[in-house]
């Protein structure tokens, strides 16, 4: 590639190779914080889990586990969509990018929509504690343990994609449509895309925590 | 003007056998919650989720291949988080009243499900 087709880098790199390493470089600095901030979550779940497995184990059985199995595939593919789209901007095929980018968006409402169901049916169920909290047969006084870890871990997690919602839109109304991603420097959409993949890793964590307990 | 593409961006297919591979990871982890086999249903479950984590970070965030710096900043973050870990342990198990006397001796619960089906 001539060197005036490839994009001019910010002045304090030297190039636009440099400039796309130091970006997700950057990134995965930003991770390094993110996973410390779940992995403390999960951390206090499995310390409460060990002293009261009775009362979780009973207290995770009302969990809607075929929303919790939607979301996860719907994630998972979400991700797949979202890897096929930077493929797709590093050969140079706009419109296949932004087609997967398109999916990638539905895929993130369609997660949060199930989401969203759930949280209702959980509101029905009264599980929300201190809004609508009913203590269920079998919970006993730690059961709404779980469901505090439940709302605030599935609450911090949609928030991350919502986040991640945002910057795609981000990317597909700002960035793509003035033509700044381009086969010579895609490094932000890889960066959207690397931190999008970690809200997937998150709920890869998050789903046995929720709803794998207490089924059999 | 010719593209020189990525050659690790330029096939779907590896990244197609990860999804399937997650999902099917994922299948076996569902699996596990009703089979009744006690303590080692969790030690799989999350097994299952390390293991698709390792094909996520690997193959989607690309942590494979250069800046090989990358493969510190990800450990990094696990490596605090064992810190962080032990520290949390070693003061709860040198608490006194730890476990509390619930959690010691707890109930033993049949309950079924209090949502209807």
């Amino acid at each position: 590639m001539p060197d005036s087709a490839l994009p001019r880098p910010e002045i304090q790199f030297a190039t636009i190779a440099q400039q796309g390493d130091t970006a997700e470089l950057g990134i995965w600095a930003f991770l390094i914080n993110e996973t410390i901030f779940f992995g403390a979550l999960i951390f206090t779940y499995f310390l409460y889990r060990n002293f009261y497995p009775h009362e979780f184990a009973v207290a995770a059985k009302d969990t809607v586990l075929w929303c919790g199995t939607l979301n996860f595939l719907i994630l998972i593919t979400s991700s797949l969509t979202m890897v096929l789209s930077i493929n797709a901007a590093a050969q140079g095929e706009r419109k296949a990018m932004i087609l997967w980018l398109v999916i990638t968006c539905a895929l993130g409402f369609a997660f949060l929509l199930v989401k969203g169901y759930e949280y209702y049916l959980d509101f029905l169920h009264k599980s929300v504690p201190i809004v609508a909290y009913e203590i269920k047969p079998g919970e006993g006084n730690a059961g709404i343990l779980f469901w505090a870890f439940y709302w605030v871990a599935t609450g911090l997690h949609a928030i991350h994609l919502m986040a991640g919602i945002g910057l795609v839109l981000y990317m597909l109304l700002w960035r793509i449509r003035r033509g700044l991603i381009t086969p010579a420097y895609y490094a932000p959409l890889e960066v959207v895309g690397i931190y999008w993949s970690f809200v997937d890793v998150v709920w890869l964590f998050l789903f046995p925590c929720i709803y794998l307990v207490g089924r059999s | 003007m010719r593209i020189e593409v990525d050659p690790r961006r330029a096939k779907a297919l590896p990244f197609a056998v990860g999804w399937a591979a997650v999902i099917v990871l994922g299948g076996v982890s569902l699996g596990t919650a009703f089979l009744g086999i006690g303590v080692w249903a969790p030690i799989i479950q999350f097994g299952m989720s390390f293991i698709q984590t390792v094909i996520v970070y690997v193959l989607f965030m690309r942590l494979k291949g250069p800046p090989s710096l990358k493969w510190i900043f990800a450990a990094s973050g696990f490596f605090w988080l064992l810190f962080l870990y032990g520290i949390t342990m070693t003061d709860y198990s040198n608490r006194r009243g730890w476990p509390p006397p619930s959690a010691a001796a707890p109930p033993v619960l049949e309950t079924p499900s209090a949502r209807a089906p």
